[in-house]
């Protein structure tokens, strides 16, 4: 069987997680269907491993029934989705249970999280510093309905994740992270375990060449702790009774200071930007940052007659969709670009919940590549076919997931072209270019019901969502 | 059964129906409407002038609950094509399973009954002071009429019942009514227009009705119909979703009555789990109040708070009043409550994520037959405000009071077992922002689920007092001398 693999795709049924050794550009010329078997076969062989050592997998298969993968098909029923990383009671953290948290995301990994040491835990974000300490790679989501969810990532993957992030980020820059340090510039936090920023600084301060040639706007990290307790901690604050929580004191003071922060959020981003503008001028900088972030600096630049100067060989990397951001300059990617002086735009599509990114492609669309087998189901949950230009709620298996099961439902609605015909000449199938968020209602948003909820105010996470 | 639907705007007694400028929009359920052009018939649907209420004003009481009587008699669905379209519509927009829907279409006419409606007008506002101007008891130069005012309302669609006690209440406090019809049910306020036409269009209470359907956020309609020089008061259902548009326009000079979604809950005490008989009891009182419209009221139980501890003999306990509360939905008759033919998907993913952590939660039934949620520590699950399909989550709290900190102006309804938990909780609960305490025993689903639903007439409505608050009150401050004493003018 083996031998028959590797006649196919060349890549190597061992380990998916050294597949990007040799570079990129090996991956994006291999046909996906020409992959299905190895990916197939990986895929059984982590379902065999991972359900004996990873209960909530032994836990679904059981109730799936499901004992044995012969077809992918017969995997989708045990993806996960987002609820499976945050289905731990809300108390949990704010009791700070660290025995009982660790004993839930212990059903998540094949790592034994029950011979570590507790002793003296009073935050989460040490909480998982230890985890880190202990072998894992724990990245947390930023928690916008004021929970957070936990990927158990581990030590394990890193390299991987390393060589997806590295590789994914030269194939749509043309810039080589691994031998080419770039001055960076990231208007965001420096540190945190959240995982978009945590994969941001292990990955980017080495790409930058080291601490001092990479700059963020807060020199700090964003706090665990906060974002999990925002929304119980605004409620105690309405009441007047925030010092009732009994929390630890400098965690409050942190957070008056994260929204007095946010407050001046626009301005700090102002400044922060024409640092960059004055002292690097001509030089050859990665410059970061949502796309909100970009078109606000770019409109208020344009106002004050700024014109940034970068050298040849500078680029923006960006991601993460508009967020809410309103009234877009129509083209506002070239927008940026003119105004910044700087001719490319990289980006890359992939979720915490994946080691896998897809490059974005001069044609504008992300092409996967074989460690990240994409599926797309419509609002039955039915499997759409793999053929021509399919749109539906985007799922994937991650084969470089090997110490917690790599399968997984999306929120995204996305567009994948399963023929392998880009004009670009990279192969894999291809998402794009229009990302949006999961919905499956028609002309219902419109409907008046009297039963329901009241959306809370949160001053904090009115913050964090701009983040 | 149409695809498209033709909805005429109602003015005032004419109908307007869709032309060839038709606008069209869509609807839920594959549905598309067609109705005039709202853009153009601003003027069809606003009074402008509030003088031209004195019709009404001078209209006695008596003769609109007479009218209003007369029309009730032509609401049953059987002798009534509007309504029957309405019902179909509403039926195939899935809100509600054929059973329930016709039952609360069956009490549509109740709610024209000439009784209830004088008692209601009588024990809120008094009919003296629609008709006339009362003198006041403690200085009878100064009298006090209820004035008919200008309304816009932004109605809910998942019952029927609105669109009626809209229309009832409207006429009743002598008003000038604007309704704009919900997406999820635009015919139905159109339907008991229609019946009242046929009846008598020059009566001055269809004079005073407007209804029309148009989209949310439109601009245009807002800016035009939400002043102070067209709209005394706005009543939205719905919350920020029928709110958030209209906002900007909002000002001083327009009273707004927000009739926001509520979420409403049951307190168990610790004899529910002290015998056989008491949990049965207090399963079939949840069930009802679970249950009824199928879970879709703001009066139904999502969470039920339990007397209990958190050792796992007493969770048995609690799994076990989850079961026969599950069990007892199958009980309940079919105009009461039926199973769901097609399941919840988001409610059923979170469902089985936390059935996977078998030491925090245990979880029964499913979104198709009813379920349950047994949280085995004091709190609520992280999902709770999407509990629908019959769902409930069962909460162990050593004390009841400890609860007082998640009731909001959203708990509107709480369903109490025994009886003898009601005093401790009630005077805290209502300042936490609870409406409405409603008794759970009894264990006869009918029994239970009428005595919750019959209300002396007139009572309040979400803590506030509509009839009252949507009138104008005018003071006519006479000189002292020309007092005329209440016992000299009955003479």
């Amino acid at each position: 069987m083996t031998e028959t693999v590797l006649e196919k795709s060349g890549l190597s049924p061992d380990n998916p997680g050294n597949w990007l050794d040799d570079g990129y550009e090996r991956l994006l010329a291999i046909s996906w269907r020409d992959c299905e078997d190895v990916q197939l076969a990986i895929l059984k062989r982590r379902f065999e491993e991972l359900v004996p050592q990873v209960a909530a997998l032994e836990r679904l298969a059981k109730r799936e029934g499901i004992t044995g993968i012969e077809r992918f098909e017969d995997a989708l029923p045990l993806f996960f989705d987002h609820r499976v990383y945050k289905s731990y009671p809300l108390s949990l953290i704010e009791t700070r249970d660290f025995p009982k948290l660790t004993g839930w995301l212990n059903r998540l990994t094949t790592h034994d999280l029950t011979k570590m040491d507790l002793s003296g835990l009073t935050m989460i974000d040490d909480w998982i510093d230890r985890l880190d300490a202990f072998g894992m790679f724990i990245g947390h989501s930023t928690g916008t309905t004021g929970k957070l969810s936990f990927i158990p990532r581990s030590q394990t993957e890193l390299h991987a994740f390393r060589s997806c992030h590295n590789e994914a980020s030269r194939a749509s820059s043309g810039v080589n992270p691994w031998n080419d340090p770039i001055e960076t510039f990231f208007p965001g936090y420096r540190y945190g375990h959240q995982m978009a920023l945590k994969m941001v600084s292990t990955f980017n301060i080495p790409a930058a060449g080291g601490e001092e040639h990479y700059h963020t706007l807060y020199p700090g990290r964003i706090s665990a702790d906060l974002m999990s307790l925002a929304g119980r901690m605004q409620a105690a604050e309405d009441r007047g009774e925030l010092e009732r929580l009994g929390l630890d004191p400098a965690l409050l003071k942190a957070r008056k200071e994260m929204i007095a922060q946010g407050k001046r959020r626009e301005q700090d981003i102002e400044a922060f930007f024409n640092t960059l503008f004055e002292e690097f001028r001509g030089r050859r900088v990665k410059i970061g940052g949502t796309f909100g972030d970009l078109i606000r600096t770019a409109r208020s630049g344009i106002e004050k007659g700024i014109k940034p100067e970068f050298a040849p060989g500078s680029f923006i990397g960006t991601g993460g969709g508009m967020k809410g951001f309103k009234d877009p300059p129509p083209d506002w990617e070239n927008y940026v670009k003119d105004f910044f002086g700087i001719d490319t735009v990289s980006m890359v599509y992939g979720m915490s919940e994946g080691c896998g990114f897809a490059p974005r492609c001069q044609h504008g669309f992300f092409h996967t590549m074989p460690h990240t087998v994409p599926f797309l189901f419509d609002s039955d949950m039915k499997l759409l076919p793999r053929e021509g230009v399919q749109t539906g709620r985007y799922a994937f298996f991650d084969l470089q997931a090997e110490t917690y099961w790599g399968g997984f439902i999306s929120g995204d609605q996305v567009t994948i072209h399963w023929e392998e015909d880009c004009p670009c000449g990279w192969k894999g199938p291809r998402v794009g270019p229009v990302i949006t968020r999961f919905a499956e209602m028609e002309g219902g948003d419109e409907k008046i019901s009297c039963a329901g909820t009241a959306q809370a105010y949160n001053d904090f996470m009115d913050f964090v969502s701009q983040a | 059964m149409a695809d498209t639907y033709r909805i005429p705007i109602i003015s005032r007694g004419r109908i307007i129906e869709p032309g060839e400028d038709a606008a069209e929009f869509k609807g839920r359920g594959g549905a598309t409407f067609l109705a005039p052009d709202p853009h153009k018939h601003i003027h069809d649907l606003v009074l402008g002038n509030p003088v031209l209420l004195g019709d009404l004003q001078n209209t006695p009481t008596r003769d609109i609950i007479d009218f209003l009587a007369e029309a009730g008699k032509r609401l049953h669905i059987d002798d009534n094509p509007y309504l029957q379209e309405s019902f179909a519509l509403a039926l195939r927009a899935g809100g509600l399973a054929e059973p329930i829907l016709r039952g609360v279409y069956d009490d549509l006419p109740h709610m024209f009954d000439p009784a209830a409606m004088a008692a209601q007008v009588e024990n809120t506002i008094g009919i003296d002071y629609l008709d006339g101007w009362v003198p006041s008891p403690s200085g009878p130069h100064c009298r006090v009429r209820a004035v008919g005012t200008r309304q816009l309302h932004i109605t809910a669609g998942n019952v029927p019942v609105v669109a009626a006690l809209t229309i009832v209440r409207g006429a009743l406090t002598k008003s000038d009514i604007l309704i704009k019809s919900p997406s999820n049910d635009p015919l139905t306020a159109n339907a008991i227009m229609r019946t009242l036409l046929e009846l008598d269009a020059n009566h001055p209470v269809c004079k005073h009705v407007a209804v029309a359907y148009w989209k949310g956020g439109d601009e245009f309609m807002d800016s035009q119909i939400v002043r102070t020089s067209r709209i005394d008061k706005i009543t939205a259902w719905g919350g920020m979703s029928s709110v958030k548009h209209i906002q900007k326009f909002l000002t001083p000079g327009i009273d707004l009555t927000a009739l926001n979604p509520k979420f409403s809950m049951s307190v168990i005490g610790k004899e529910a789990l002290e015998s056989e008989e008491a949990m049965e009891e207090a399963a079939t009182g949840i069930a009802v109040i679970s249950g009824f419209y199928n879970q879709t009221a703001c009066a139904n139980t999502r969470l039920v708070y339990v007397e209990c501890d958190t050792d796992d003999d007493s969770l048995d306990k609690l799994a076990e009043l989850g079961r026969k509360v599950v069990a007892a939905y199958k009980t309940l008759p079919e105009v009461m409550s039926t199973p769901f033919a097609t399941p919840n998907q988001d409610l059923e993913a979170e469902l089985e994520a936390v059935a996977l952590e078998d030491d925090f939660y245990t979880v029964e039934g499913d979104t198709l037959n009813g379920g349950v949620v047994v949280s085995r520590f004091p709190d609520r699950v992280d999902f709770f405000d999407q509990l629908n399909n019959r769902v409930v989550n069962l909460v162990p709290v050593t004390d009841l009071l400890d609860i007082v900190k998640w009731c909001d102006d959203t708990t509107q309804t709480v369903g109490v077992y025994p009886e003898a938990l009601r005093n401790r909780l009630l005077d805290p609960f209502a300042l936490a922002g609870v409406q409405r305490l409603v008794p759970l025993k009894g264990g006869n689903p009918m029994q239970i689920f009428k005595e919750m639903h019959t209300l002396p007439p007139g009572m309040p409505h979400d803590g506030i007092e509509p009839l009252r608050r949507n009138v104008r009150w005018v003071i006519d401050h006479r000189p002292v001398e020309e007092a005329v004493p209440l016992s000299i003018a009955a003479e």
